[in-house]
């Protein structure tokens, strides 16, 4: 099953739970707006190389469509389109005023040189440009795009203008209107969510061993944030393998080595293991913080974590699902363990809007308030309801487009 | 958010009170015996006078600190209980709380709080 289809099943299992009317179910199943762009760009030796790009808006019931642009070599289409599909309903769960969106770039920026991504973003941002705006679409980072790409975004935008436009993008530099705590925002929503989680189920986050697979910008500053709380992080992967010590990793040492080297396996005192291995560790807390599909039929029964905070989109594969539930691993599924991205992006909107900025402090202090109250808000539906955490999530975040709709009514 | 709610009542009210707010799982509670007065001057059916000093009558101060969404709930049951309907009954009021830390365990916010 494609990626969209299995985005699709979900809306139709949600609807069934919620028992929804045919034309709301109907018209949430589908993309609200699709664009397809061909973005010509001159390389650096001179010939012109076509992209694909896509800018795809799910839902704008609610507000503003809200979602990441990723520049990736495999983007497709579907791809796009089931990411737009799950911002909207990552954005309602967390009780943002925003819609679903999400764009991407079939490139692959690890062979392109700064310049050519630089032409790359500002020729995608001209033209999906009449498709975005503070108050219609808002970009925001995503895999392979950061503060830098941003910087561009808002810059090509606003020279059309005229006149600076902070607001059309997220994720931005502090210095044209980027927010405080932006850049770790996604990283600390994990760690509220399982501070909770371990208070749910009555832990101490003291000595507790956590499993970090992925080390980019969530899963590292997730590690840190486990690793001052008193957590003892045994394992951590990246793409070029993974590391273990039953005693606990210095988190702040290894950040450093990440960053000189580029790889955690240059840390000292430890076993090299596979990602496969580290998943399959017995470990309080396992935070896939990679890619998509990493636990699936074939690994999920040797899973031994007691929680799971998907720090990653789509880590889970709907069999492996199954599986942990049957097991009584307690999830918190992607849609809330990493929405805190989009709820700093949705501060720094705001405060891009009010031309009026906060302390990383008030920041932080907001983020962590609307992560566990959205926490205890889906662990006690899935307590009334007997549902899992992972549809106690969509069955909150549907359910409020779903009343957005009813509500606005259908035009003409 | 979260809210200090903080209340200025009879003493004789306290076990009353108390009690209500158990009854809602109220488990946080700060109680302090103060003396104070109100726009009476603590002297009873306005016979206050320039010429007299202020009287501090004994009360009991509540504290406590909750949820937004318990604040009314709260409210209502301190009207209902600590009310005898007389002059010197008290007030509530209630602040914003920026940040709440368990000292024990360092936990924070919504996790200190349960």
């Amino acid at each position: 099953m494609g990626i969209w289809e299995m985005a699709q099943k979900q809306v139709d299992k949600v609807a069934e739970i919620l028992n929804l009317e045919d034309w709301i179910h109907k018209k949430i199943r589908e993309c609200r707006r699709v664009l397809i762009v061909s973005i010509p760009v001159i390389m650096d030796d001179g010939h012109v190389e076509v992209f694909e790009g896509y800018r795809v808006q799910h839902n704008i019931t609610r507000g503003p469509a809200k979602g990441g642009i990723r520049y990736h070599p495999e983007v497709t289409l579907d791809e796009v389109k089931a990411l737009a599909m799950w911002m909207t309903w990552k954005c309602a769960l967390l009780d943002l005023p925003f819609g679903g969106g999400k764009g991407g770039v079939r490139c692959n920026p690890k062979i392109m040189s700064k310049k050519e991504i630089e032409r790359l973003t500002r020729r995608y941002t001209a033209e999906i440009l009449p498709f975005i705006g503070p108050e219609k679409d808002i970009p925001a980072p995503d895999v392979y795009t950061n503060p830098e790409v941003m910087a561009w975004i808002m810059d090509t935008y606003s020279v059309d203008k005229g006149y600076a436009v902070p607001g059309v993008v997220t994720g931005k530099p502090i210095e044209i209107g980027g927010s405080y705590g932006r850049n770790e925002a996604t990283g600390r929503g994990v760690y509220f969510c399982i501070l909770n989680a371990l208070k749910y189920l009555n832990l101490s986050p003291e000595g507790i061993k956590v499993a970090i697979q992925g080390f980019g910008n969530a899963g590292s500053v997730c590690a840190k944030l486990l690793y001052k709380e008193g957590c003892k992080i045994v394992a951590v992967s990246d793409s070029k393998g993974g590391i273990y010590n039953s005693k606990g990793i210095n988190i702040e040492e290894l950040i450093k080595i990440k960053e000189e080297t580029g790889t955690v396996l240059n840390y000292k005192d430890i076993d090299k293991i596979t990602n496969e291995e580290l998943l399959a560790l017995e470990v309080d807390v396992l935070v896939p913080a990679a890619l998509e599909n990493q636990i699936n039929e074939r690994n999920a029964d040797k899973i031994r974590a007691k929680i799971i905070a998907e720090a990653a989109n789509g880590p889970t594969t709907p069999e492996a699902d199954e599986i942990l539930e049957e097991k009584n691993v307690f999830i918190i599924p992607d849609i809330l363990a990493n929405a805190g991205g989009v709820v700093v992006s949705y501060f720094e909107w705001v405060q891009a809007l009010q031309a009026f900025f906060w302390s990383e402090r008030e920041v932080n202090l907001k983020l962590r308030e609307r992560m566990e109250k959205t926490f205890w808000k889906v662990v006690d539906l899935r307590e009334s309801k007997k549902i899992g955490m992972r549809m106690s999530a969509y069955v909150i975040g549907v359910g409020k487009v779903a009343e957005a709709t009813r509500l606005r009514g259908l035009y003409p | 958010m979260f809210k200090k709610i903080e209340c200025i009542i009879q003493p004789f009210k306290l076990e009353e009170v108390k009690e209500a707010l158990k009854k809602i799982a109220i488990n946080g509670l700060t109680v302090t015996e103060v003396k104070g007065c109100g726009v009476q001057r603590g002297y009873k059916n306005g016979s206050y006078e320039e010429t007299k000093p202020i009287v501090l009558n004994p009360k009991v101060k509540l504290e406590i600190v909750v949820d937004e969404e318990d604040v009314e709930k709260i409210i209502d049951i301190i009207q209902k209980y600590a009310k005898t309907g007389h002059i010197g009954d008290g007030k509530i009021f209630v602040t914003p709380v920026e940040d709440i830390i368990r000292i024990r365990t360092s936990e924070k916010g919504r996790t200190a709080l349960k």
